[in-house]
């Protein structure tokens, strides 16, 4: 068997099962990993919220755990990106920030699917996001006050119509590169993991069917590179969490600061 | 060639050209973060959010880019 023909199949293979509309049971296999992320969530949140007290006790790790993330969360997303008022936010951006953890974290186990790598979840992420810091935006400054506070206060008049144009774009954009950056960030790496570990795959096959050592000798390359793909993924994974997350905080900080 | 291969390897092409642009621009601010938390690590928290709002910004070009791939 050729290791590079057997390869051009793989790779079909694969792409077929990125395919969003691949159904499993009742649902499409991107729903059915968004539904297991929300039950691991309930089943970890929950449980944790339960126990929360103020002197934390030896044998509550886990809530410790979550509340380390919640307040990890509060201090370094909300108060650094929002400033005053941020504590009512807080609840929306905690929410984000561990379902897209642990949906990107989910996505690492092999054989299993971040629901993020699809672009329908990503868009409902971020048009969440978008009504959210817009509505918060009408509702700390009035319809009309919200419209002018797009362009950046201090500009000379007849510049004013121009940049607000300008940022107004710029403020349209937002839902689409918050759905792509994170869209693209894990369906690519996922996709450049499967190549990786297809490629290690295929030449140890293609040694044992052919019964020659020598032929398996590049899948050791493949699968360092696959190692330090996987290490740069798992990092990659709560990077992409923290920065929707911290791009929603600074959104929502833009539409309610008196001081923009 | 193929054309449909041809308009494809177009598209890879131009994605790259325009990630060159975000990619030169997002080093430029992750040179200013390092080197403004090793002078002033208090602001650490700061510096990087403001980080990350530049670095969002130059990104949404190479994005632009990424969907124009698909759309065409």
């Amino acid at each position: 068997m050729d290791p590079i023909s057997a390869l051009n199949d793989g790779v079909e293979e694969l792409r077929q099962s990125f395919d969003p509309t691949l159904v499993i049971g009742p649902f499409t296999q991107y729903t059915l990993w968004m539904v297991i992320v929300f039950v691991i969530l309930l089943a970890l949140i929950l449980p944790a919220a339960r126990k929360v007290s103020v002197v934390p006790k030896p044998g509550f790790g886990l809530s410790n755990l979550i509340e380390y993330g919640y307040s990890y969360v509060c201090h370094e997303m909300g108060e650094n990106a929002i400033g005053r008022g941020y504590e009512r936010h807080i609840p929306f951006l905690a929410t984000l920030f561990f379902y897209i953890l642990i949906a990107n974290f989910l996505g690492l186990v092999p054989g299993f699917k971040t629901s993020t790598g699809s672009v329908h979840v990503t868009w409902a992420l971020s048009i969440i996001s978008f009504i959210y810091f817009n509505y918060y935006g009408i509702k700390c400054r009035g319809g009309w006050g919200y419209v002018k506070s797009i362009a950046p206060s201090g500009l000379p008049a007849p510049l004013v119509p121009i940049i607000w144009f300008f940022e107004l774009i710029s403020l349209c954009i937002r839902v689409l590169t918050l759905a792509v950056r994170l869209y693209g960030n894990m369906f690519a790496g996922h996709m450049v993991l499967g190549v990786f570990a297809l490629a290690t795959s295929v030449f140890i096959q293609s040694a044992i069917v052919n019964m020659s050592f020598v032929t398996a000798l590049p899948s050791i390359g493949w699968f360092a590179l696959l190692f330090a793909m996987y290490a740069l993924e798992t990092l990659f994974a709560w990077l992409q969490a923290y920065v929707f997350t911290v791009l929603s905080a600074v959104y929502v900080g833009l539409a309610t600061s008196p001081s923009h | 060639m193929d054309i449909t291969l041809a308009v494809s390897a177009m598209k890879v092409v131009g994605y790259g050209l325009g990630a060159i642009g975000p990619g030169i621009g997002i080093g430029i601010a992750a040179y200013g973060c390092c080197v403004a938390t090793a002078r002033q690590p208090e602001l650490a928290g700061r510096i990087f959010t403001d980080f990350i709002i530049g670095a969002a910004m130059a990104e949404a070009l190479a994005l632009i880019g990424f969907v124009l791939t698909f759309i065409f």
